[in-house]
Parts: structure tokens; sequence; C-alpha cells
């Protein structure tokens, strides 16, 4: 039989019943719009965190003491008894091929008081590449100059939120600033970066990363943050990283990670999540298929003469077969073109309704859904359809 | 009768057995039966309910198998064929036509016409002028595009004879084709057919309605499964 | 014939009313139970689902029920909107919360006793084996304080907390790889360059906010700072003397330390009660939202119900067309189809019921950590759903039921 005259037969039989079918196809198609929407709500998600990252400059490769080798994992920013990173480990990093910028960082929580003023905040002791290696631009003034890091001097940048709760619109450039214990210069306000991941990035003081050992009173620094040039592998950097660090060290008794990395973990929780979440919405999938393996069971019995009439009129058994499974593939393809329209618009629906809640539907997604909706169709229309087919033509036509 | 097989004949039955297992029991529909028909004939074959006249026709038209015996048609043994291979013989050889019509409900007089050339994967190119051919023969012009449900009791049964005559068999099967339509109808019906039947086509037909059976120019009774009388076996068995 | 066969009841009575509902579903065997099947998928996916997410809430809050209750900890750092963040989980300040405060709280009423906590990570070296390890200084109130179990020997002496005698206690983990089947008591660990003696191994599986003790190793808090080489506390644990007080003695905490701290409260103060709740709340939104999510299953099997029951409705029409012509009234019949939409959705209702206790087992039995039992509401309210779905889809047909033309009906083959 050619495969236009089957599609006909089939749409035929699907429309000879319309409401029956459009059941059918309805419990199809809230399985279909249930995963769409899901998935699209998590791709929503993982696309607006991945942006969300890559605002920081994706060529970072992070070192900290320690390695982080118990299970469990101590949190990173704990002292540790082994070698602590300084800033003669920073200065001989400067030296790794691709590298462009090495800022050693101390970071912490303190009072910071200005301008008659008092806000709780983040602090971190960094150096002048930190302005390109955390990709941060200045606003007014400058950022921290460069400067032996040892003997930095005490100045202080703000970031836009701080610098509005302390100084409101008023120019804090040239004014002084207490943090903790000690006194610092406000020298420059930064650019707005927005939050990341619900913490405020504008709600920070840089300062010097000598001055912030003296500040939080520690012996090595928390961190050291090296961006590298565009054309060069993340792995290459943090291979050479790592040899010149040990050969300084004599043991690796600190720990790489690379934006990448953290990336490709983040991405890989978020997709496991929402393939979780997606897996959960084709329970209902499940039962939309139970209705199809019913509904065409029922038209079987229905029409046993009919398939005795085709039988006798010279229809091979694998036509027979082929003329209901194809049926219940339409039937469930119809489904799940109209769960899609559905998921898709509910999706849409609910970004307008929060913005905030990103939505995004990828096209692959889609094609799956059909995919998965036709898959579902053959696998639930395959026993009612071997049934027909192996119905005996003298019994059938009798029947009815 | 000749035991050897007829040479020229399109149907030759020889000792052929339907044994139907009811329960426990067993029941012999059809018991030792010979039969040779030669293109062209008309035949009908008659007797009472359960003498297993159906029984016969649903065998010869290769809906089912014999238990026993051969079945030869146009000289070639059709039952160590292929399930494939018999519904390849019903497509291009063999067309029924069922009391009860079995017109497809959802499509339409032209549609049911044209679905035995759908189901042999003939292009919708080729099937259109063969079925307003049809139509036109069968005077279902006008009716065409209607469904079952809007067509009379006789439309019905000449779409049913168009659909079985559309692939040119050798041979029609009619089941009691007159057995759900008026006096008049029927005449007509059965006229359709014997016009059919001038023109070569081997016609059988069941039936119990005696006046249709002696239309035929030759009848067989059937009784308990076997062929009681057989007005063309004139000549005495050997 | 007697009188009671020659008029019908002016309404069926229940037992009839199930006959027919009961005819019409063990004539369709397989779609019955198709139908069965799926309001069973849907509700043991709820039951399930509810089983996992309620086992992942009650573990979590027995974990921190293990902890300790009453208990308040202080944190260094606040982060201006107050309360716990993530970035305070570990941060410097610069004043530092100090032993001296820990011992100061000592005196606040609410307190029943306290343990300063210092943390940190190092490389701990056993005859030539070299395991880079978490390192916890702390003092003798800790193992009370955070209702540990020793397995062997004794925990931290009992001494000035300024002072500290070179011991330590090790995981039950830690145990077995640094000193295989040796008993690790009296033997002799290194951390850089000191010497520590081994003096107890802590029970396996003390856990709690996370932290397994299987490889931790504890030393006094003097040695750990002198160690890391910094004054400054990680947390104080503070035991309060009772439930009532719990509150209290976050208020009384956070006051000794901004007195001590020139008059700045640079402290976090959370009750393991508000984490807790945080926790509660959260997986509990969770497993709400999940099982919300696998209820969609049930519209689905509704909506099969009302397809297969407007079908039975058409095939049946001869049969209701005489029931309706030996008396019966629409809503006679709309009763008798409603009752059978009823009965399926309680089928399958109860069906699912079983499967999902079933799954529920399996899920305790691969993972006997999580307590996974579907709780209370969630079965009732699975149950429910899926009568009151079945129902409610089955008005329709019910409906074209009631609705049919005797006549008509009967005069259909």
């Amino acid at each position: 039989m050619i495969w236009r005259d089957a599609v006909f037969l089939a749409l035929r039989a699907i429309t000879a019943h319309r409401l029956r079918s459009f059941l059918t196809l309805l419990g199809i198609a809230v399985g279909i719009a249930a995963v769409i929407l899901l998935t699209s709500i998590g791709e929503g998600i993982h696309r607006f965190v991945l942006a969300e990252f890559t605002q920081f400059g994706t060529n970072v490769v992070g070192i900290a003491p320690g390695r982080v080798k118990t299970a469990g994992g101590s949190p990173s920013g704990l002292p540790t008894a082994v070698r602590p990173l300084s800033f003669d480990d920073a200065r001989a990093l400067q030296r790794v091929p691709h590298a462009i910028g090495v800022a050693p960082t101390v970071w912490g929580n303190s009072e910071v008081a200005g301008n008659g003023r008092l806000r709780r905040t983040t602090v971190y002791g960094v150096s002048a590449a930190a302005l390109q290696v955390f990709n941060m631009s200045v606003k007014s003034g400058q950022f921290l100059p460069d400067e032996e890091w040892e003997s930095a001097r005490a100045f202080v940048v703000l970031g836009s939120k701080l610098k509005e709760e302390l100084f409101g619109a008023a120019n804090p450039l040239g004014a002084r600033v207490r943090i903790g214990t000690l006194q610092f210069r406000v020298i420059g306000v930064l650019a707005s970066k927005g939050q990341f991941l619900g913490i405020d990035l504008d709600d920070t003081a840089f300062i010097p990363a000598a001055r912030g050992l003296d500040l939080f009173n520690k012996d090595g620094l928390t961190e050291i943050h090296l961006s590298y040039e565009e054309r060069a592998s993340a792995t290459q950097v943090a291979d050479a990283v790592k040899a010149l660090l040990t050969a300084r060290h004599g043991r690796e008794d600190f720990t790489i990670t690379t934006q990448e990395d953290m990336l490709q973990t983040l991405g890989n929780i978020l997709d496991v999540l929402t393939m979780a979440v997606g897996a959960l919405g084709s329970i209902s999938l499940l039962v939309g298929g139970v209705g199809i393996v019913t509904i065409m069971t029922i038209a079987v019995a229905e029409r046993t003469s009919e398939v005795g009439l085709m039988l006798a009129l010279g229809a091979r058994r694998r036509t027979i077969l082929g003329l209901f499974l194809g049926e219940a593939v339409v039937l469930a393809a119809l489904g799940g073109a109209f769960g899609l329209l559905l998921g898709i618009g509910l999706a849409q629906l609910i970004h307008l309704a929060v913005p905030a809640l990103p939505v995004h539907t990828p096209v692959l997604y889609a094609a799956l859904a059909i995919a998965l909706a036709s898959v579902i169709g053959l696998v639930a229309g395959v026993a009612p359809a071997r049934r027909a087919s192996m119905l005996d033509p003298v019994e059938s036509l009798r029947a009815e | 009768m000749t035991t050897s097989k007829a040479n020229g004949a399109l149907i030759d039955l020889e000792r052929v057995e339907r044994v139907f297992r009811l329960g426990d029991s067993e029941v012999h529909a059809l018991h030792e039966l010979d039969l040779t028909v030669m293109p062209g004939e008309y035949l009908a074959v008659m007797g009472p309910s359960g003498s297993g006249k159906s029984t016969l026709l649903n065998l010869v038209g290769l809906l089912d198998r014999p238990s026993a015996g051969t079945y030869r048609l146009d000289g070639r043994d059709v039952t160590t064929l292929t399930p494939e291979e018999q519904a390849q013989l019903r497509s291009r050889r063999i067309g029924f036509v069922f009391q009860s019509f079995h017109l497809v409900p959802r499509l339409t007089a032209a549609e049911n016409i044209a679905l035995p050339m759908m189901l042999a994967g003939i292009p919708a190119a080729e099937r259109a002028p063969r079925v307003q051919q049809a139509l036109a023969d069968y005077g279902l012009v006008d009716r065409a595009e209607h469904r079952p449900d809007e067509l009379s009791g006789g439309q019905r049964q000449r779409v049913a004879i168009a659909r079985a005559t559309i692939m040119q068999p050798a041979l029609i099967l009619a089941d009691e084709p007159t057995g759900n339509l008026d006096r008049a109808t029927g005449e007509e019906v059965v006229r359709l057919l014997e016009e059919l039947n001038a023109r070569g086509v081997t016609l059988i037909v069941v039936t119990h309605d005696g006046a249709l059976g002696a239309r035929a120019r030759r009848r067989i009774e059937m009784e308990d499964g076997s062929v009681r009388s057989d007005t063309a076996a004139t000549h005495a068995p050997a | 014939m007697a009188a009671s066969e020659a008029t019908l009841p002016p309404r069926m009575r229940p037992l009839d009313i199930l006959r027919f509902a009961y005819g019409a579903a063990a004539g369709n065997r397989l779609r019955t139970l198709l139908l069965i099947l799926a309001m069973a998928i849907g509700v043991a996916a709820v039951v399930v689902l509810t089983a996992l997410g309620d086992g992942a809430r009650r573990y979590v809050v027995n974990e921190f029920s293990a902890i300790g209750s009453n208990l308040v900890i202080v944190l260094p750092g606040r982060s201006q909107t107050g309360g716990f963040s993530p970035a305070n989980a570990v941060t410097s300040t610069p004043r530092d919360l100090t032993v001296a405060d820990a011992r100061a709280l000592q005196r606040a009423p609410a307190v029943r006793r306290l343990a300063p906590v210092t943390a940190g990570t190092s490389e701990l070296s056993v005859a030539g084996r070299l395991r880079e390890t978490l390192i916890i200084g702390t003092t003798a109130e800790f193992l009370e304080v955070r209702r540990f179990k020793l397995a062997q020997g004794r925990f931290l002496p009992d001494e000035d907390w300024d002072r500290g005698t070179p011991v330590m206690v090790i995981g039950a983990k830690l145990a077995s790889e640094l000193f295989g089947t040796v008993s690790p008591l009296g033997q002799f660990a290194r951390i850089g360059d000191r010497r520590f003696r081994v003096i107890g191994v802590l029970a396996a599986g003390g856990s709690g906010l996370g932290m397994t003790t299987d490889e931790l190793a504890i030393v006094p808090v003097a040695q750990a700072q002198a160690m890391f080489n910094s004054n400054t506390l990680f947390r104080i644990l503070v035991e309060a003397r009772s439930r009532e007080v719990i509150e209290l003695a976050r208020e009384q905490v956070t006051q000794l330390i901004k007195q001590r701290h020139d008059g700045e409260a640079d402290v976090t103060v959370i009750t393991q009660d508000a984490v807790l709740a945080t926790f509660d709340r959260l997986l509990g939104t969770l497993t709400l939202g999940v099982a919300g999510i696998a209820a969609i299953s049930l519209a689905v099997a509704g909506i099969l119900v009302m397809n297969v029951m407007l079908v039975s409705v058409t095939q049946r029409t001869p049969e209701i067309g005489l029931m309706k012509a030996l008396g019966a009234t629409g809503r006679v019949i709309r009763r008798a189809f409603l009752v059978e939409a009823a009965l399926l959705s309680a089928a399958g209702a109860v069906i699912g019921y079983g499967l999902g206790l079933g799954g529920a087992a399996i899920i305790r039995a691969l993972y006997p950590v999580l307590p996974a039992y579907a709780p209370n509401w969630a079965v009732l309210a699975a149950l429910g759903t899926a009568l009151v779905t079945g129902v409610v889809f089955g008005v329709l047909p019910a409906r074209r039921a009631a609705a049919l033309d005797p006549v008509l009906a009967l005069s259909k083959r």
C-alpha cells in the first residue's frame, strides 16, 4: 500500500469519531505539554545561569590552597596548615604562558564606615589585575594602581551599591573610609554588575591584597585568580599552573578550578534536574499511551468485520497491522503536535506573568517531543494492531 | 467421475475435508468433497443451513483452508501457498459479494470501490479513471461522494459489486447477494452479476432462494458437508 | 406473575446499580483493566513521589535533630540582611571570634554548655601514610553538644581551653584507613611537626549538618589554633538549657558578643530550629510540587475515563433505551453511570495505592537511610483526586446516556 493512501485511511478513521479521537490525542497532548513546559523552564534557567556566570569572563582559572580530596569536601576558605599561597606564588604565575593577569585574592566580611554611615559587606583584597580578571569596569575614578603588592597603599574602590548606601548621590572620590580597624581612601567607583544567583555583586569593596591580609589577620591568600588569552585552552593553562606551583611547593598541595569545569559541573547538574523534571511529566505520557491502547482495542473490536472484508479483498496481514498501527501513530503524533503548541504557549504565558523566570524551548526539544509522541503511539498501537492482523477472516466477516 | 484433474479447470477440489472442533466434538463442515468448475461457469450452491455451502465458498475464496484434500486454482495447488500469496490471489483473481454488503461506513462510494486498488498499491492517478468507469457502469456517478448510510440497499450492493470487479477478477463469489434486498432490487443485482458472467467471469452464487438458484446454468445441492446432487454430473461416475 | 415483578421500583436499588456497573465492566474486561491501570499509574506515581519527598524531608530533619536539640550556632560575620546566607558560610572578619568570647558566653543564664569549634584542613601523617584531613579543634563539651558516640577510648579531656594536651580523637573511617586492624589507641599521628596521641575513636556513622565524623580528626582547640595560626573560631556551638529558652539564649549570646566586640554584633547567631524550619519548608514545597506534576497524570486518566464511557454509552444505547422503556428515569441512568465511573476510579485508586506502597518499600530497601513513607495527607489527596477526577469526567457521558430518547435508542441495532 502506498504511504499516502495509508495516511489517508488513517485520517479517515480518526475523523470518523471526532470526539473520541480528540480525547485520545488530548491525553498525549497533556503529557507532552507538561514535559515541554517543564523542560522549557529548566532550559531557560540553564541558559540564564550560564549567562550569569560568563559575565565574569570565562578565561579564568582559580587556585586555592589545600587539596579537596576528602569526601564530602571541606568548604573553601577554611584555613589550612598546608603551605599557603603567597604573593611570590602569584608573581611566579604571571610567567605562565598565555597568562594575561594574575590577581592574588583575600576576601572576608567586614564593616565599612564612610560618610557617617555604616554597612556590613564583603571586602575583597585584590590587585590591579582584578579589574580585568573579574571583567569589571570603572564608573568614576580609577581602580587600584599597579604597584608592588606587598607595599600597596591603602586605597579602596567601592562597588556601586556600597557607594549608594554610604554616599548616596555625592561623589565619594578622595573620601576617607574605615574598614575594620584600618583607614582607606576612596579612589574609584565600579560600574554596576548586578546580581549573581541572588548575591549582590555591587555590595563590595576592593582593597589591595596585602591590606586585606592585615585586615583579616591572615597569613596566606584565600585564592589566586589567573586570566588567560582567549585562544589558549583551559586545560593547557591549568596544566602549566599545576606544573609551576608543584615545582615551587614540592607537592601538589593546591586545587585548581577552571571556569570551564565549573560551568560544566553546573551545566550537568542543571541538565540532570531538567531531565528529572521532564521524566516526571512523562508519567502522564505513560497514561496517555494507555489511553491509546484502550481506544485502539475498542476500534479493533468495532471494526472486526471490516478487517475480515479487507482480508477478503486481498489485504495482507502486514497491511492490516500497518493500517491500525498507522492510526495509532498519527493519533499520537497529532496529540504531540497539539501538546507542543500547548506547552510552548503555557511556557510563554508563565514567562509573561513571571518575567524573572526564564523559559526557552530549543528546537531539538520540540522535534524530540513529536518523535516521542510518535514512538508512544507506535508502542501503544502494537498490541491492538497485531490482534487485528491475526483475526480469522471467516469469523471476522461474521461478526457484528 | 474422472479423478484426474480436468484440464483447464478454474477450480478443482479433490477429497476436501473441513473439520471444526467445537468444544469436545468435531464438526465435519465439508466431507470428502470433489468439485470441478470450468472457467466461465455460472454455478449456484444450494442447501439448508448447516449444509456447508458457506464453508465451501470461504474455502474456494481462499478465506479458509481445507483440513485435508487439495484445492487447485487455475491448475495451481493453492493449499500450500503462504498467506501472503493467497492474499495476492484473492486480490487479483477473486471478487466477493456479501449479503450484508460489508462497505466501509466512513468511506464514500467511490472510495469503497477504490479500496481493493489501494490495498494492491495502485497509485491514485491510475485508480481515478477506473473508478470513474465503474461508477458509470453501475449507474452510481451521482452517488459517488455519498457514504453508505446515504445509499439505498440496491445502491449499496451495486457499490459492492463494483468493488468486487474493479480488479477484474476471474471469479466472483456471491454469498446470498439478494438476501437484504427487496424483490425488484434483487432482480437488478442478479442481472448485473449475470452480465459479468456473460463476459466470461466465473460466477458462483450461494443461496437458499430456489428462484435464484434456478437461474444458474449449474446447480449443486449440499447436505451435511457433501454434494448431494450436481446438475452438471450428467455423465455417470466411472 | 407476582406483583413485584410487574412493576419496576421507582429508583434503582443500590445493589442493582452495582450490578449494572459490574456487568458493564465485566463485559469488557480488557477495556476496564486498561482504565483501572491508567488511574492506578497516576495514584501510584503520586504515592511514590510523596514518599520519596517526605523521606528526604524527614531524613534532613532527623539529621538536624541528631546534632543535638536546643542548639544555637554562632558564626563569625554577618550579612546586612541578617540571617544565614551561603556567602557567609566561611568568611574572615577583622575582629576575631575567640575562645575567650566562647568562655564568656558560658555565663549566659540560658546556656547549658557550649563548645568552641575551629576547623581547617591539613595533612595527617601516620607511619609514613599521608592523608589530607579535615581537622576540628574543639573542647570536651563537643561530644555532648553534638550527641556523638565513642567507639573506643575517650574523648578530649576536660581541661583549660587555652592549653591543649596533644591528643586526638579520630573518626571510624580514618582509623581503619590509617591504622588498619591495629587499635589506634595510644598510637601517634603527626600534623606538620606536631605529634598527637590518639586517645579515642568515634562511632561510625555519626553525622549531621552534612558532614560525617568518619573522616574527621579532633584535637583540642588551642592546638588547632596554633596549627593554623589563626585566632578566630569557625563556630561556637551552644546548647540552650531547654527548648523554651532557645530564643532567649540566642539573644543573650548576641548581646554578650556585641559587648565584647566594641558594640559590633559581627556574628550571625542562628538557631537549629530556624535552619530546620527552612529546610523543612523547602523540601515540603518541593514534594508538593513534584506530586503535583505527577498528579497531572490523574487528569489524563480522567480524560480516558470520559472517552471510554462515551464509547460505551454509544454501544449500550439499546440497553439504556430498554431501561428507560421499563420506567427508569434520566436521573437513575445518570446515577448508574456515575457510580460506574466512581467504581472504576476507586478500583484504580486502590490498586495504585498498593503499587505505590510497593514502590515506597522498594525505595526503602534501596536507600535505607530514607524513611520513605507516603504521608497520610498525600495518600488521601491522591485517592480523593482519583475518585473526584473519575466522577467529574464521568458526568458528560452520564448526561448523554440520561438524555437518550428511548424510542430512538431501542431502534438502534
